[in-house]
């Protein structure tokens, strides 16, 4: 099947095509398995990826193991509801969620609303806009970790969990849809607009 | 932002393509484009030195030791001593999840069918895969000439893990492997190299409807298929007929099993 791109919509609530649901039948079969046997099953194998994804959204290691610990309690409480998709997508949006509830209680001011979000886009101007032709190399390749780790972590959270699922988590756009509770459209329009402002604060760090 | 424009959708087509986002077909009008439009190769240009960097600087952290046992402790999941390992207990649910996983992964296996598949189609479906692995920027999901390291990965994504044998000295270097889709049974796929093209060669579970007939060329792809010990292989590649025929001679009769 061919991605029709979708065009990024400002409103965070416009019906942007149907939901992303992964609907394979006869594909989980849980029936047998009790809820520990499922939650090892569905969860475990993904606390890496959880806690690497909580410590972007956190910035920090010891905040992050708080949330994927929070996050496994509420999997496993829910895991009656986990519905035979994508495991990880399932685990990782349930970590992102757990992250923001952090996030607002323990450091409110770092959250950022999806209305500031479709601000700072509207502020940063089209995709299509300027950019040279310069090639890339010269300008970011002497950049060292712990400058990428800072651009990172310089990204509105919703661009930069977007940019860590796919360029650092490798999931496919798919599972980041489901992860992140958006459709597939605005998807692609956070990691497009995620790498450019990644790559713009990197050459200026350069 | 409420007035469609063509470039920001060419923009986030180049970026759908350069993670392997796209069908054949699109990859191939997107890959025209850029060669047709410098903006949009220096933008691929861009993110792939991006990804590059990320890929070079960020190697992925595991979650802290002991995050794991208090979880599970949390939770209150105890590990009973086991005659087997627990992945033994699990492995419907386990094969059940890789094959969602599968599914998600390959941009082939949008195309559904249904479980009575013909040898044609079951053609069709590799060489589908095989020409979009070729687009990918990647061919394959596990990098590596070592079959130690390409056999171990296939454990945990895929029921059976496959046969993999080296025949680098027989100038087919492996390349790696990845997780194919047909129907809806996730297969392994280990790709090899012969100078400038690849192999694909996926294991499929044997079935009496896969025995008989099947082409032996699709769209200048040219098929060997064989079966042994209840797995038909299926080589897919643009090297020549003889060759390929050389190369699963070769696979066939080598016996360097991990």
């Amino acid at each position: 099947m061919s991605i029709t791109p979708l065009r990024p919509r400002a409103g965070a609530n416009s019906p942007d095509g149907p939901p992303v649901r992964l609907v394979t039948p006869g594909a989980q079969d849980t029936a047998g398995l009790d809820d520990n046997a499922l939650f090892r099953t569905v969860v475990m194998p993904h606390i890496d990826e959880a806690y690497r994804l909580a410590r972007w959204l956190t910035t920090n290691g010891t905040d992050a193991e708080d949330v994927v610990q929070d996050a496994s309690l509420r999997a496993f409480r829910a895991i009656r509801s986990y519905a035979g998709g994508n495991p990880r997508a399932w685990l990782l949006s349930i970590v992102r969620n757990t992250a923001y509830s952090w996030l607002r209680k323990n450091r409110p001011a770092t959250i950022v609303s999806v209305d500031d979000l479709e601000a700072v886009e509207l502020e940063h101007g089209k995709l299509d806009e300027r950019h040279d032709e310069t090639p890339e190399s010269s300008l970011i390749a002497k950049v060292d970790a712990e400058q990428l780790r800072a651009a990172i972590a310089k990204l509105p959270a919703p661009f930069r969990e977007t940019l860590v699922l796919r360029d650092i988590e490798g999931l496919d756009y798919r599972e980041i849809a489901e992860a992140t509770e958006v459709p597939i459209g605005t998807v692609m329009s956070r990691l497009a607009r995620a790498r450019r402002r990644l790559l713009e604060t990197l050459r200026h760090d350069g | 932002m409420s007035r469609p424009r063509s470039d920001d959708n060419s923009v986030l087509l180049v970026h759908a393509y350069l993670d392997g986002e796209l069908d054949p077909a699109n990859a191939l009008s997107v890959a025209q484009q850029m060669s047709q439009e410098p903006a949009l190769a220096a933008e691929a240009e861009r993110v792939k030195e991006l990804q590059r960097l990320i890929h070079d600087r960020l190697p992925r952290e595991a979650a802290p030791p002991g995050l794991r046992a208090r979880i599970e402790s949390s939770i209150g999941t105890t590990r009973q001593p086991r005659a087997t390992p627990s992945w033994m207990h699990s492995w419907r649910a386990l094969a059940a999840s890789i094959a969602v996983a599968a599914v998600v992964a390959s941009g082939s296996t949008w195309l559904v069918v249904g479980s009575q598949q013909k040898p044609v189609q079951v053609a069709e479906l590799l060489v589908s895969d095989h020409i979009r692995s070729l687009m990918a920027p990647e061919p394959v999901d596990v990098v590596s000439s070592d079959r130690h390291t390409v056999k171990p990965w296939f454990n945990g994504r895929i029921p059976n893990s496959p046969r993999v044998v080296d025949l680098a000295k027989d100038d087919f270097p492996l390349v790696g492997g990845r997780v194919d889709v047909v129907g809806r049974t996730p297969v392994a796929t280990l790709v090899y190299r012969r100078a400038k093209h690849l192999v694909s060669l996926t294991a499929v579970p044997a079935d009496d409807a896969f025995a008989i007939g099947g082409p032996h060329s699709i769209n200048g792809y040219n098929i060997v298929r064989w079966t042994e010990n209840g797995v038909t292989y299926w080589a897919v590649s643009d090297v020549e007929a003889k060759e390929l025929e050389t190369f699963a001679q070769l696979f066939r009769t080598s016996r360097n099993e991990l």
